[in-house]
C-alpha cells in the first residue's frame, strides 16, 4: 500500500540536492500522499472540487479556505496540527471522509498535515494556534440532564436541531454552509454520525469552538459575556449526549416479534404503551446506488424496528428521523438545491413533482427453501418479493409484489395490511398490522419460529427522493417468537435425571467391585 | 494443592482448561499480528478443537499401563474412598446440573439468523455477453496495460473508482466506505490478499461488469449489492478502474500462466 | 528523519519579522476620540490630515428604471420580532427611496495617492444591532481594527456568521440580550454577515484602512469628508447591482459633488465578494447508456 508513496518518496529524496532541508522532504511526501489518497475528492489544488465531490454532501473540505469544522481552537482561528491529524485519523463520521488511522503511516500523516496547510494563504502562522482550555466534563446526573434540557431551550438549540434533537428545527430547512451548499442540522439522536466524535467532550468542544464553515456557532462568547456559566454549557453537552443511545447500536440481523401473553392487546398504533416494553432493533440504510438513477444523498440513514404478534396478527413499528412531513413548501428550496447539486444526474426530473415520504417493507413472496433469498433489490423473476408500501400522503398501506426493480405492482383492493403513521418532532412512526395468515396466495404467510427475510426502503420526498432515488437496507430477518415449547421445561430435568442415575449407578458399581476385590 | 495437578488426571484437566482459554479468548489475537482481520472462533469450531484436544489427552494417558493406572487412580479414589465422600456427592450433584444446563442451552429458543454460505470466488464463465456483444474472458489480460500511458489509465481509473466504487469499497480500498455498514455481505476489501490479489484481471472484469445479479445460480452470496457496472461504465472505464485497484492496493494481478499451472 | 520543529521555526521567524514590520508602522500621537480597549491603551494617533488643505466629496446614488418589488420576510415563526415591526418587514436587498435614489450603497475611496501610506486613528466602536430580526444597519463601513459592537436587542437566539475571504471569519451565538465585540484586521469590501437561524438576516461590512467611506442613506446621499486634496478613485458597491467607480478631484476647502447611477437592468451584475461555488465545477462521469 505504501509502495507507491515509498518509491516516489525515495525518488524525490534521491533527486533532491543535498541540504535543501526537511521542508522539501516533507512536502514531497505530503504531496505524494495527498495526490494519491486525497485529491480525487478534495481536488489536486485542495479546493474541494475533486471528481468525486459532486457525489457527496457535505462536499469535501475546501482547504484553500482553511475553514475546519473540528478544532480545539476558537471560532475563526486556524486549527492546530493536532486537530488536522485527528481529522485524518478519525475521519468525519456521517460524511464520506473515512478514518485514515490504519491506512497511512505516521510519517505520511504528519507530512499530509503540513501539506494541507500549503493550500491556504492563512498558513503558515507566526505562532501556533492556541487550543481553548476546555476542562474536563462535569459529573452527570438526572438533575444535570434536566438542567441541560432547560439550557437547550433557553439558548434555543432547538431552532435548528429541533425540540427532540432530530435536526428538525424551523431553521433547518434554510441552513447553508459557507460555500453555499445546503447542510442538515445534526440529528442529535444519532451521535455515531457526529463528525467530531460522539462523546460528551466532543459535544462540549463543538459548543465552545463552533463548527466553522457550518451554521453551528460557538458559545464561548456567551460564556465570556457572562450570560451563561461553564457548568450550564456542560449540562447542555450532557443533555445532547443523553438524546442518543448510551451505546452505538450494534447491527443485529434479527428483529424479534415478541409473542404477547394471553389477553394482552396487540398494538396497532404508534402511541401504544405496549411498544415501550419492546427493545428496538437498529437497521442502517444507505443510498440506492445499484441501479439508475442512483442517489448519493439519502436522508434516511437508519430505521428502528419493533415487532409483536399475538398468534393471529402481527404489528411492526418502524420509526426513523426525517425533519418534516413531505411535501412541505418550507423545504421546497432545499429540495430544488439538493436535486440540482447531486451527481450523477441520472434522473429525468425529480425536481418537479412534490413527493411524499415513503416506506416500503419487503419480504420474500414465499419463504425460501434453503438459504437463497430473493435478490434484495425487489427480487427477480425467479424469486419475487412481497411488499408493504406506506406513503405520507395516503391513509392506507398497499400490499404489492415485484419481480425486479420497476416491476412493482400493488393490489387495488382487499388489503390485508393496515397502517398508522404519524410525524412528530422530526420522526416518522409507522405501524403496519396484518393477520399472520391471509387468503391471498401472493401474500407471505408469517410462520412463528422461522427467520423471515425482511428489508426496508425509505424516501424523504423533500430531500428530492422518489422512485429509485432513496435509501435501502439489505436483508434482515423477522422472527416471530414461538410459545415456549414444553420440551424446554421437560428435556433438561430428564437429562439431569439420567445423568444423575448413571453417575449413581457407576459409583455404586465401582464401590461394589472394590468391596468384592477387597473381600477376595 | 500442588499434588492435585501433578498426576496425569490433574495435568489433563489443566491442559483442557488452558486449551479452552486459548481457543476462546487467545486465538483471535494472532491474525492481527500479521495484519489480517480477525474475530472470535465460532462455537462449533471450538467444540471440534476441544474434542481433538481431549482425544489427544486420552491417547497420551493410555500410552502405557502405569500412566493409565495413575490417571484412573484419583477417579477411582473419588468413587470409593470413604474419606472422599464429599467429593463424591459433589460430583454426583454437579455433573447432572451441568448436563441439565447444556441441554437447556440446546433446546431453548434462539433468535439467531440462519447461516448463510459464501462461495467466495465462483468459477467464471469463459465468455460473457458484455453490453450486448460477446466477449472472451479466458486468457484475456487487461488491454490497457499494453496501450497508452499507464499514468493516464491510473488517473482515469481513479476517477471512475471515486465516483462509483468509493461509497462501499472505501478510499482505502479496504471495503470500509461510508455505505459499507448498509450491506450484508459487506463490500470486498481489495487490500485483502484473498480478493483481487489472487484473481486474474479478466475475472475481476467479469465481477465488475456483471455484479451481484450476474453471479451464477450456485454462487453465493445471493445478496451481493455489487451493481452490474456494464450499465454504467464503458469497457475501457472498467479496465482502467481495475488497473487502478491493483496499483492503489499494491497487488499484482494473477496471470494466466499461474492459472494454467493450477489446472 | 521527520523534522517538524525545524520547519516551524523557520516559518515563524520569517513571519514574526514581517509582523513586527507591519505592526510597528503605527502612529505616534494621541487622539481624544474615545476608541476602545486595545487602541486606547496603545499610543493613540492624531488624524494626519491637515483640515486647512482638505476638501470633501458628497453626492447621491441615483436609480434608473422601475424599482423591483421588495420581498416580504415571513417572521411568523418569531412573533417577538414580528411585533417589533409596524409595517411588514421587507428584505433589504434593493431599497429604492421615495426620491428615486438607492439606499445601502457602500461608497468608499478605493485609490488615492494623497492618502496612500497614511495612518489614521481607529474610530470608536461601530454598532451593529439585531432588532426585530433584522440587522441595523444592513450595510455598514468600518476601518481596519475598528471594533464592531454586535448587539442582540431581541433576546432570542441569533448567530452572527461572518464569512470574509481576505481574513478569518467568526460564527458566534447570541442567545440572549447581549453584546459581542469583533473587528476585522484586513481591508475587505465586503464582508458578508448572516444569521443562520433566520435565513433572511444578512448584512455587509465594508472594511477599509482609512475613514473615507459612507453608506447611501434614505435619500440616497453620502459624504466623504476631510480628504487631502488630490485625485481619488471612488467606488460604489451594491449587493445586487455590483460596483462602479469614478475618478474625483478634491480641492482644498471645496466640496466635489458626484453621482453614481445604478439601474434596474444591472440586476445580474457580478458583485465582488466571495464568488459562489459552481456546484458542478468538477469533471462529470459520462453517461453511456
Amino acid at each position: 500500500m505504501a509502495i507507491w508513496g515509498g518509491v516516489a518518496f525515495a525518488l524525490s529524496l534521491a533527486m533532491m540536492p543535498l541540504g535543501l532541508g526537511a521542508l522539501q522532504e516533507d512536502e514531497q511526501l505530503g504531496k505524494v500522499t495527498y495526490d494519491r489518497w486525497c485529491s480525487e475528492c478534495h481536488g489536486v489544488d485542495g479546493d474541494g472540487t475533486g471528481s468525486a465531490a459532486g457525489y457527496m454532501l457535505p462536499r469535501p473540505r475546501d482547504f484553500t479556505l482553511a475553514m475546519y469544522n473540528i478544532r480545539t481552537t476558537a471560532s475563526g482561528d486556524l486549527p492546530t496540527d493536532q486537530d488536522l491529524l485527528r481529522a485524518i485519523n478519525m475521519g468525519a463520521p456521517g460524511t464520506a471522509m473515512p478514518a485514515w488511522d490504519d491506512v497511512l503511516t505516521e510519517a505520511e500523516k504528519q507530512a499530509l498535515v503540513q501539506y494541507l496547510k500549503t493550500f491556504s494563504r492563512f498558513f503558515p502562522l507566526d505562532e501556533n494556534p492556541v487550543p481553548l482550555v476546555l476542562g474536563s466534563p462535569t459529573g452527570v446526573s438526572e438533575e444535570v440532564i434536566a438542567e441541560g434540557r432547560g439550557q437547550y431551550e433557553a439558548i434555543e438549540c432547538w431552532k435548528c436541531h429541533g425540540d427532540q434533537g432530530r435536526g428538525d428545527g424551523e431553521s433547518a430547512a434554510t441552513l447553508m454552509d459557507d460555500t453555499g451548499f445546503p447542510i442538515a442540522a445534526a440529528d442529535l439522536t444519532e451521535n455515531w454520525f457526529f463528525n467530531g466524535g460522539a462523546d460528551v467532550e466532543d459535544i462540549y468542544r463543538a459548543l465552545r469552538t463552533g463548527l466553522d464553515g457550518s451554521p453551528m456557532p460557538n458559545f464561548s462568547d456567551v460564556l465570556n459575556a457572562g450570560v451563561m456559566t461553564d457548568e450550564e454549557l456542560w449540562a447542555v453537552a450532557h443533555y445532547v449526549r443523553s438524546l442518543a443511545p448510551e451505546d452505538t447500536p450494534g447491527i443485529s440481523e434479527v428483529v424479534l416479534a415478541k409473542l404477547l401473553t394471553e389477553g394482552a392487546e396487540l398494538a396497532t398504533s404508534f402511541d401504544d404503551q405496549a411498544w415501550e416494553e419492546i427493545e428496538g432493533t437498529y437497521i442502517p440504510l444507505v443510498g440506492q446506488i445499484i441501479v439508475k438513477p442512483r442517489w448519493f444523498d439519502p436522508r434516511v440513514d437508519g430505521v428502528w424496528v419493533k415487532a409483536m404478534h399475538n398468534g393471529d396478527d402481527i404489528s411492526v413499528l418502524v420509526s426513523w428521523s426525517d425533519p418534516n412531513n413531505s411535501p412541505d413548501p418550507l423545504w421546497s428550496d432545499w429540495k430544488s438545491q439538493v436535486t440540482r447539486i447531486m451527481e450523477p444526474r441520472e434522473a429525468a426530473d425529480n425536481e418537479i413533482d412534490a413527493a411524499p415520504d415513503q416506506l416500503v417493507v419487503q419480504f420474500p413472496m414465499q419463504m425460501p427453501e434453503g438459504m437463497e433469498r430473493p435478490y434484495f433489490l425487489k427480487g427477480d423473476s425467479r424469486r419475487p418479493v412481497y411488499l408493504w408500501e406506506w406513503k405520507s400522503d395516503r391513509q392506507t398501506a398497499l400490499e404489492g409484489e415485484a419481480r425486479g426493480v420497476g416491476t412493482e405492482s400493488f393490489q387495488d383492493e382487499g388489503q390485508d395490511v393496515s397502517v398508522k403513521g404519524m410525524h412528530s418532532d422530526g420522526q416518522w412512526q409507522v405501524v403496519f398490522t396484518r393477520p399472520l395468515l391471509t387468503s391471498d396466495e401472493n401474500d407471505l404467510d408469517f410462520i412463528t419460529g422461522e427467520a423471515i427475510p425482511m428489508s426496508f426502503f425509505a424516501w424523504d420526498g423533500d430531500n428530492g427522493e422518489s422512485g429509485n432515488q432513496g435509501s435501502l437496507s439489505s436483508w434482515y430477518f423477522l422472527l416471530l417468537e414461538e410459545p415456549t415449547s414444553t420440551k424446554v421445561y421437560v428435556a433438561p430435568p430428564i437429562a439431569m435425571l439420567i445423568a444423575g442415575a448413571l453417575g449413581f449407578f457407576i459409583v455404586r458399581r465401582v464401590q461394589k467391585r472394590e468391596m468384592e476385590s477387597f473381600r477376595s | 494443592m500442588r499434588k492435585h495437578f501433578s498426576g496425569p488426571l490433574g495435568k489433563s484437566v489443566v491442559i483442557l482448561g488452558v486449551a479452552y482459554l486459548l481457543l476462546e479468548f487467545g486465538i483471535a489475537y494472532i491474525p492481527p499480528l500479521f495484519g489480517v482481520d480477525s474475530g472470535p472462533i465460532p462455537d462449533s469450531v471450538l467444540l471440534q478443537y476441544m474434542v481433538t484436544v481431549a482425544i489427544g489427552i486420552l491417547l497420551w494417558v493410555s500410552f502405557n499401563e502405569t500412566l493409565w493406572e495413575e490417571f484412573k487412580a484419583p477417579l477411582h479414589a473419588a468413587m470409593v474412598e470413604p474419606r472422599q465422600r464429599r467429593t463424591r456427592v459433589a460430583l454426583i450433584v454437579l455433573v447432572p446440573v451441568l448436563v441439565g444446563l447444556m441441554t437447556f442451552n440446546s433446546v431453548r429458543p434462539s433468535i439467531a439468523a440462519p447461516p448463510s454460505l459464501r462461495s467466495i470466488h465462483p468459477a467464471p464463465p469463459g465468455q460473457i455477453d458484455f453490453q450486448g456483444r460477446s466477449m472472451e474472458l479466458a486468457g484475456v489480460e487487461n488491454p490497457l496495460r499494453s496501450v497508452g500511458s499507464p499514468e493516464e489509465h491510473y488517473l482515469e481509473g481513479r476517477r471512475v473508482y471515486y465516483q462509483n466504487c468509493l461509497p462501499c469499497h472505501g478510499d482505502g480500498l479496504a471495503g470500509r466506505g461510508h455505505y459499507a455498514q448498509g450491506f450484508n455481505p459487506g463490500p470486498a476489501s481489495f487490500q485483502d490478499v484473498g480478493t483481487i490479489a489472487q484473481l486474474t484481471e479478466s475475472y475481476v472484469f467479469w465481477r465488475v461488469a456483471k455484479g451481484g445479479p450476474g453471479l451464477p445460480n450456485e454462487g453465493a452470496p445471493w445478496n451481493s449489492a455489487m451493481p452490474a457496472w456494464e450499465d454504467f461504465l464503458t469497457e475501457d472505464e472498467i479496465w482502467s478502474v481495475i488497473l487502478f485497484m491493483y496499483e492503489q492496493a499494491g497487488h499484482e494481478p494473477r496471470t494466466w500462466e499461474e492459472e494454467g499451472e493450477e489446472h | 528523519m521527520f523534522v517538524l520543529g525545524k520547519n516551524e521555526k523557520l516559518i515563524s521567524v520569517t513571519l514574526l519579522a514581517t509582523l513586527v514590520v507591519v505592526g510597528c508602522g503605527g502612529g505616534d500621537s494621541s487622539d481624544s476620540a474615545g476608541s476602545s480597549s486595545a487602541a486606547s491603551e496603545a499610543t493613540v494617533m492624531e488624524n494626519p490630515v491637515d483640515p486647512s488643505t482638505a476638501g470633501n466629496i458628497s453626492g447621491s446614488v441615483a436609480f434608473e428604471g422601475s424599482a423591483p418589488a421588495m420581498d416580504a420576510i415571513d417572521m411568523s415563526g418569531e412573533q417577538v420580532c414580528a411585533d417589533k415591526h409596524s409595517t411588514a418587514p421587507m428584505l433589504q436587498t434593493v431599497v429604492v427611496n421615495d426620491n428615486g435614489t438607492l439606499s445601502n450603497v457602500f461608497v468608499y475611496v478605493k485609490e488615492g495617492s494623497a492618502i496612500e501610506g497614511m495612518q489614521f486613528p481607529t474610530p470608536s466602536a461601530a454598532l451593529l444591532d439585531q432588532d426585530g430580526c433584522v440587522y441595523t444597519p444592513h450595510v455598514m463601513g468600518v476601518m481596519v481594527d475598528q471594533e464592531i459592537t454586535i448587539r442582540n436587542s431581541d433576546g432570542l437566539l441569533h448567530n452572527i456568521n461572518a464569512s470574509p475571504t481576505e481574513q478569518r471569519g467568526f460564527n458566534t451565538s447570541q442567545p440572549f440580550n447581549m453584546e459581542t465585540s469583533q473587528d476585522f484586521g484586513t481591508p475587505e469590501v465586503m464582508v458578508p454577515l448572516r444569521c443562520d437561524v433566520h435565513g433572511w438576516m444578512t448584512a455587509f461590512v465594508g472594511v477599509v484602512n482609512h475613514p473615507y467611506h459612507s453608506v447611501s442613506d434614505g435619500s440616497g446621499g453620502f459624504s466623504l469628508s476631510t480628504l487631502p486634496e488630490g485625485d481619488y478613485v471612488v467606488e460604489a458597491w451594491h449587493e445586487q447591482y455590483g460596483t462602479q467607480a469614478q475618478t474625483v478631484t478634491v480641492t482644498a476647502g471645496g466640496t466635489t459633488d458626484i453621482t453614481f447611477t445604478f439601474s434596474a437592468d444591472m440586476a445580474n451584475a457580478v458583485v465582488p465578494m466571495r464568488t459562489p461555488i459552481d456546484p458542478h465545477d468538477h469533471p462529470l462521469v459520462t453517461d453511456h447508456q
